[in-house]
């Protein structure tokens, strides 16, 4: 199944079906992904806040990174779910949509770094102080995770 | 007229508030700080709420989280106080009579009570139980308080749009 009929797939999908038919769904599924990403935003920025060394300097940057992890993956999963219930309710226009597509691309760039170098960052920096590794995965992150916030509210916009 | 609608006429008719209204693109740009900075608010809140109610960073003495959050989250009240008076100036008189912004500007109201009693209250003896993996109770209901209200704010936020 190509990419394209598995987006019109879920919009005439029984979830779509009733994202589109009722104003409140919509709006309580956004609600939803709303407070997700408050939770997701500060769990990021509070790990790379440490990773620069402007917050917590003292503490051990890999048990924060653990801790929050925690915060950051279960919002993470919550907005993948209310997002795709939010997707089902205009995919077709989603699917062509320029600010969508940014939005996919650096939600997986987002991911693939968190898992990968961020991670190998948290873990070498420890209880130390931030070098120029942590500060540049740091920066990393945050560019990568606001812009995958910048993107998606511009999908209501473009 | 009650005063109070009074007043949002005022701010609705403004030259200022008419402008960001009727721009293209001020309008969206504004409500997307705010909702960034209520990330920031609420998201930092949300980090020293959990340490006190020992779900995470509990190596870490609750003083040391509220010293080190504390002003993220004012950073991010500050900017989302500005951008969302801004927004509200543009709609005010359309904001007056829309029931889930009055339920924000309630919601709003006890959010930040809530710290005034938390900090006049069981934090002024937070050097007793900071390193305690579980907060007090009192300290404990603080952050319950604080993550509903502060979740209250922010739904009915999203819900003015759609009154």
């Amino acid at each position: 199944m190509s990419l394209h009929a598995l987006f019109m797939a879920l919009a005439h999908s029984p979830l779509g079906h009733a994202m589109q038919a009722s104003k409140w769904d919509f709006a309580l599924v956004e609600m939803v992904h709303l407070l997700a990403l408050a939770i997701l935003g500060g769990s990021v920025l509070i790990v790379d806040l440490r990773l620069l060394g402007v917050i917590l300097k003292g503490e051990s940057a890999f048990l924060i990174g653990r801790d929050l992890s925690r915060m950051l993956l279960g919002s993470l999963a919550v907005m993948v779910v209310s997002g795709i219930a939010l997707l089902s309710e205009e995919a077709g226009k989603c699917y062509y949509s320029p600010a969508f597509r940014w939005k996919i691309a650096l939600l997986a760039a987002a991911v693939t770094f968190y898992f990968t170098l961020h991670r190998r960052a948290l873990l070498h920096t420890g209880a130390d102080a931030p070098n120029l590794w942590s500060r540049i995965a740091a920066i990393i992150s945050l560019t990568l995770w606001l812009g995958v916030g910048v993107a998606g509210r511009a999908i209501g916009l473009l | 007229m009650p005063l109070l609608q009074h007043i949002c006429q005022i701010f609705y008719d403004s030259h200022f508030g008419t402008m960001i209204r009727e721009s293209n693109n001020v309008f969206p740009i504004i409500e997307t700080i705010h909702v960034l900075s209520i990330t920031l608010l609420f998201g930092t809140i949300a980090v020293l709420d959990l340490r006190m109610l020992g779900l995470l960073l509990r190596p870490i003495s609750v003083a040391r989280v509220a010293r080190n959050v504390l002003p993220l989250t004012w950073s991010g009240f500050a900017v989302s106080f500005v951008s969302g008076f801004l927004l509200f100036w543009a709609e005010a008189a359309k904001n007056y009579p829309n029931p889930a912004f009055r339920a924000k500007m309630l919601l709003l109201l006890l959010a930040g009570l809530n710290p005034l009693i938390f900090h006049t209250g069981v934090y002024r003896r937070v050097t007793e139980w900071e390193t305690l993996r579980l907060s007090p109770w009192r300290a404990r209901a603080a952050a319950i308080a604080s993550l509903l209200l502060w979740s209250g704010v922010i739904v009915a936020g999203r819900a003015i749009a759609y009154f």
